[in-house]
């Protein structure tokens, strides 16, 4: 998925680029507010995180030309926080609205409820680890020809770490994922939930791939 | 306004009057002029003199019983000037005019002050949303570098946030303007969106969250809303020992939002004054430092919204904060 950061503060240009390549998104942040339109339309973007206060042209003229041609999902990111320039962004065909300063792990799910709701029949539902299945579209996970359902917290666990293979999730990495998709669950019942994975992945007879690393966090190996 | 004393006030001219027509009186009397002419001479001297007297008593009289009836009505004295009518007597006249451009300079005097506090405001707004942005690039920098040191930076961060949004709404509390929309909103989205603001600092200090299912949806401003649950809830994870429970109680005109925590609680001498201006009280002083305006902002910002909020507490036991929102619509159409 690629996005496209329209934002003319340099430092923060630089920091969300590199911030949101780290969770895996192609991103394109131009320094050249005077085509920054054809940039938005020639390349191929999935999505444009757009600032309103900007040089040339304010973010409110380039979302209504942008939204003259294109239907790309459009997030406004800005300082100004009035109901009326939310209620102005929206009117101009933003899919979404968000203050500065944002928590990141807000911002990412934002991104991706956008992105989820624009491009859902490109993307497949189902993640894959190994031979385990995770359903997302129907809460469930299965391994051979073995299925069970899992509760919300666990779905989203699972979904953590799968979306991190191969990488270690910190205790607090993983409860800030959650409490960032509403769940806002404590240290302990994220240990009962845990358990409560594994034994559902055992008992669908696939040996428990959730590994612990002590002081560290999880990971799926 | 009394007759005995406007006599008093004349009473040098009228007994000068009298002093004079009893020497004309001796007079005629010496020179043997009838009694009956005296009797005229009086009549002709005082009845003009009296009647013009009381006259001008009931004209003066009817403006300022007039006057004083419109003030002692008045719940803003200052409005006086501009109900009274212009009265057709002199010094009525001179008052009356003393009045109006009395009143004319003090309303350019007022005007001068409320656009300097416009002007103020307007820029603590737009200073407040300049710094949001280093802000914002700060903590992207926390997550692209991410380690033990930029970990207390991100603390302190956050910190300055907090102080940076309390500046914002304090200045938009105190403007005489009423800039905020009153509509239907959900309350348990607005508490998740407070939550998620703060979900590093339960995370951290391992605090537990009981939060009930609400599906009640609320009249009022939601990011003034938002704000003052902010500053309730930063205040329940600074002092709570590890368990915060929020719920919501239904009322038969209102609806409470409760938040309890289990922490060190407030003094009772301290529990009265702690939505005073800059008022820290011991926890203040021996937890953290603190402004003593997070509550203020919150009360003058509840007080506008017409929201009713109270606190009780039991000293080692925890504390407990109530916001009552009003049921009825009728807030959507008072403001």
């Amino acid at each position: 998925m690629k996005i496209l950061i329209v934002e003319d503060a340099e430092t923060l240009r630089n920091e969300l680029q590199e911030f949101l390549s780290n969770y895996g998104y192609e991103v394109e942040a131009p320094d050249d507010f005077q085509n920054i339109m054809q940039y938005a339309m020639q390349e191929d973007v999935h999505l444009i995180l757009l600032d309103i206060n900007l040089p040339i042209y304010d973010g409110y003229y380039i979302c209504r030309e942008i939204r003259k041609t294109s239907e790309v999902p459009i997030i406004i990111v800005t300082s100004r926080d009035n109901e009326m320039d939310e209620l102005m962004s929206i009117n101009l065909g933003a899919d979404d609205f968000i203050a500065k300063p944002y928590n990141t792990q807000i911002l990412l799910a934002r991104i991706e409820n956008v992105l989820k709701r624009t491009y859902a029949h490109q993307q497949s539902s189902i993640l894959l680890y190994k031979s385990l299945k995770l359903d997302l579209s129907n809460g469930t996970i299965s391994y051979q020809h073995q299925q069970e359902e899992l509760t919300k917290n666990e779905i989203k666990i699972l979904h953590c770490l799968m979306k991190n293979k191969g990488k270690i999730v910190s205790r607090d990495e993983m409860m800030e994922y959650l409490w960032s998709s509403d769940l806002f669950i404590d240290d302990n019942t994220l240990s009962v939930n845990i358990t409560r994975l594994r034994k559902k992945i055992e008992a669908i007879g696939m040996a428990n791939p959730i590994e612990t690393r002590r002081g560290l966090g999880y990971i799926l190996a | 306004m009394k007759l005995q004393p406007y006599i008093k006030e004349r009473a040098v001219f009228l007994s000068m009057n009298i002093f004079l027509f009893v020497l004309v009186a001796l007079f005629l009397w010496l020179i043997n002029v009838q009694a009956v002419v005296m009797i005229i001479v009086f009549v002709c001297w005082f009845g003009p003199l009296l009647l013009s007297y009381g006259l001008e008593f009931l004209k003066r009289k009817n403006f300022y019983d007039e006057l004083l009836q419109n003030f002692e009505a008045l719940d803003q004295k200052y409005l006086l000037p501009e109900i009274i009518e212009e009265p057709n007597f002199l010094e009525g006249q001179i008052l009356y005019d003393i009045m109006k451009t009395t009143d004319k300079q003090m309303h350019e005097h007022v005007k001068k002050y409320k656009d300097m506090q416009a002007e103020y405001r307007d820029y603590i707004e737009a200073w407040v949303h300049e710094v949001k942005t280093p802000i914002a690039s700060s903590k992207l920098m926390f997550e692209n570098h991410k380690n033990e040191v930029t970990k207390g930076i991100m603390e302190e961060l956050e910190k300055i946030e907090g102080y940076v949004e309390q500046a914002l709404y304090y200045a938009r509390s105190s403007s005489a303007s009423k800039d905020y929309i009153v509509k239907e909103f959900s309350l348990q989205a607005c508490i998740s969106k407070v939550l998620k603001k703060n979900a590093k600092a339960f995370i951290h200090k391992k605090i537990q969250l009981q939060l009930t299912e609400m599906d009640e949806v609320v009249y009022s401003d939601e990011k003034w809303i938002e704000f003052i649950l902010h500053q309730i809830i930063v205040n329940s994870i600074n002092y709570c020992d590890n368990k915060i429970s929020l719920y919501t109680r239904k009322n038969e005109h209102s609806l409470t939002l409760h938040i309890v925590d289990d922490g060190i609680g407030i003094d009772e001498k301290d529990i009265g004054r702690v939505f005073d201006k800059g008022f820290t009280g011991e926890n203040g002083r021996q937890y953290r430092r603190s402004t003593g305006m997070g509550l203020y902002i919150c009360k003058l910002l509840a007080d506008k919204l017409h929201l009713g909020v109270t606190i009780q507490s039991t000293k080692g036991e925890g504390t407990e904060v109530q916001i009552i929102f009003p049921k009825s619509k009728v807030v959507l159409l008072e403001s």
